[in-house]
């Protein structure tokens, strides 16, 4: 993907938002809430976990507004965030599904169906979809939110490297893994 | 055969459609001599294919944008109010001036005091005739909605306490299979006093939570009553205890609802 340029109006709501003023809050995540949650549902897979999420990373931004480098674009900023927090919190739901039987899960074939209208709904198609889930799910947590900037939200491995903190040698060959690892996985599944 | 094992390691990026330039051609022209490689690069691209594809890409949230917003601003209220808890030079700086002040203020004052005869005591003063700043119903607002954040905090607490003693800590006497649970068992009972003394008075502010205090309340008495040091068998029970009850996601849901 094209990195978009940046929208002096992006800039002007974190300047506002650095200054303390609430009422940019509403514009900024107008802009913003979608992707957001889509980076947060895609690493959680949980609706509400993600819901969860998207709240924290908004109040987390208009905590560091200040720290926000004009230079950089707010959108991968905030997916910067909310991956983090994803992380976080993935990893409390580790813990705790280790120590208790998983609670019911949450409504994912309902947001399949609500996000899938129009697309290929064919049962094959859902196969591949868990079992893909299902490859995601035992990826270590930085590597899948490699895998999740890179194809979830597309952004370029300079811009994952920067989002995570890593070194663009480590990003390249975390995603290497990560999809070998998957690929894997996929296969042991296959095998009857 | 090393240039070979090098440029394999480029396979998942081509997959990935991250590579450029050199990189990308060095790596094409690899795979078209290597069939091993293309079974690779094939069996990758079809893996990206259905993670492109995968409906939660472009999921839409369901929760409306302007009810997100309020979310978000009253967190962001809540946290300007009770700001994060950070050593600054001031935190330092300021009590010890103050203690200082205090010195240079009170001991002339005592000194002085002490060599003076006692004096009669001063007529009372009359109490001011105070006129209320906030209107009734708006503090009983402001007690309601505190009482339900305290509810959500010992409630969340208490969920964080049942899943740590249930985590199963170290050993601590391996012969006998018994586990460390810390000071949980206090902390427990620090839980127990607090619903005590601050949400039982709450009433009708928590009465929806009843059910799930109640049931919070009865675990944390187990874990009350704990030794440091308990029995594998003692952690299991309690861990299907709150299982059977489901009482986690009941914490959860709850929690939310106390917070609005």
């Amino acid at each position: 993907m094209q990195p978009s340029r940046v929208e002096p109006a992006d800039r002007e709501l974190m300047a506002r938002l650095a200054a303390g003023e609430r009422e940019a809050l509403a514009p900024l995540m107008e802009r913003h809430y979608r992707r957001v949650y889509r980076v947060a549902l895609s690493y959680l897979r949980q609706r509400e976990d993600a819901l969860d999420v998207v709240q924290e990373t908004f109040v987390k931004a208009f905590q560091n507004a200040a720290r926000w480098d004009g230079s950089a674009e707010a959108g991968p900023w905030l997916a910067r965030i909310a991956v983090n927090l994803s992380i976080d919190r993935w990893r409390r739901n580790k813990r705790r599904l280790q120590t208790f039987a998983p609670m019911p899960e949450d409504d994912h074939a309902e947001v399949l169906a609500a996000a899938g209208d129009g697309a290929d709904r064919s049962l094959q198609g859902r196969e591949a979809q868990e079992r893909v889930r299902a490859a995601l799910a035992v990826l270590p947590e930085r590597q899948r939110a490699i895998v999740v900037l890179r194809h979830y939200q597309e952004l370029s491995l300079e811009e994952i490297a920067s989002a995570l903190g890593m070194s663009l040698g480590t990003v390249k060959s975390s995603l290497h893994r990560a999809l070998h690892r998957m690929r894997a996985g996929l296969q042991a599944e296959a095998r009857p | 055969m090393l240039e070979h094992l090098r440029l394999r390691r480029r396979i998942a990026l081509l997959a990935a459609d991250v590579l450029d330039g050199r990189e990308r051609e060095d790596a094409l022209a690899h795979v078209e001599r290597c069939a091993r490689c293309q079974g690779e690069l094939a069996e990758l691209r079809v893996l990206v294919d259905a993670l492109e594809q995968d409906p939660l890409r472009a999921a839409e949230p369901d929760v409306p944008l302007a009810v997100m917003v309020a979310r978000v601003e009253r967190e962001v209220a809540r946290a300007l109010l009770t700001p994060e808890r950070r050593p600054r030079w001031w935190l330092v700086a300021l009590p010890a001036a103050c203690a200082l002040l205090a010195v240079a203020v009170l001991v002339p004052t005592l000194v002085e005091r002490a060599r003076r005869p006692p004096q009669a005591a001063r007529a009372a003063i009359p109490p001011s005739e105070a006129s209320p700043l906030v209107a009734e119903d708006a503090l009983r607002r402001i007690e309601r909605n505190l009482a339900r954040e305290n509810a959500a905090r010992y409630l969340s607490e208490a969920g964080e306490l049942l899943v740590a003693v249930a985590a199963k800590g170290p050993d601590c006497d391996r012969s006998d299979g018994r586990l460390d649970v810390g000071e949980a068992p206090e902390r427990s009972r620090e839980l127990l006093e607090r619903r005590r003394l601050v949400l039982e008075p709450a009433g009708e502010a928590v009465a929806g939570a009843r059910g799930v205090l109640d049931d919070v309340e009865m675990a944390l008495r187990d874990v009350a009553e704990l030794p440091s040091c308990v029995k594998r068998r003692d952690v299991d029970r309690l861990r299907e205890s709150v299982e059977r009850r489901q009482l986690l996601m009941r914490i959860r849901l709850m929690t939310r609802e106390l917070e609005g």
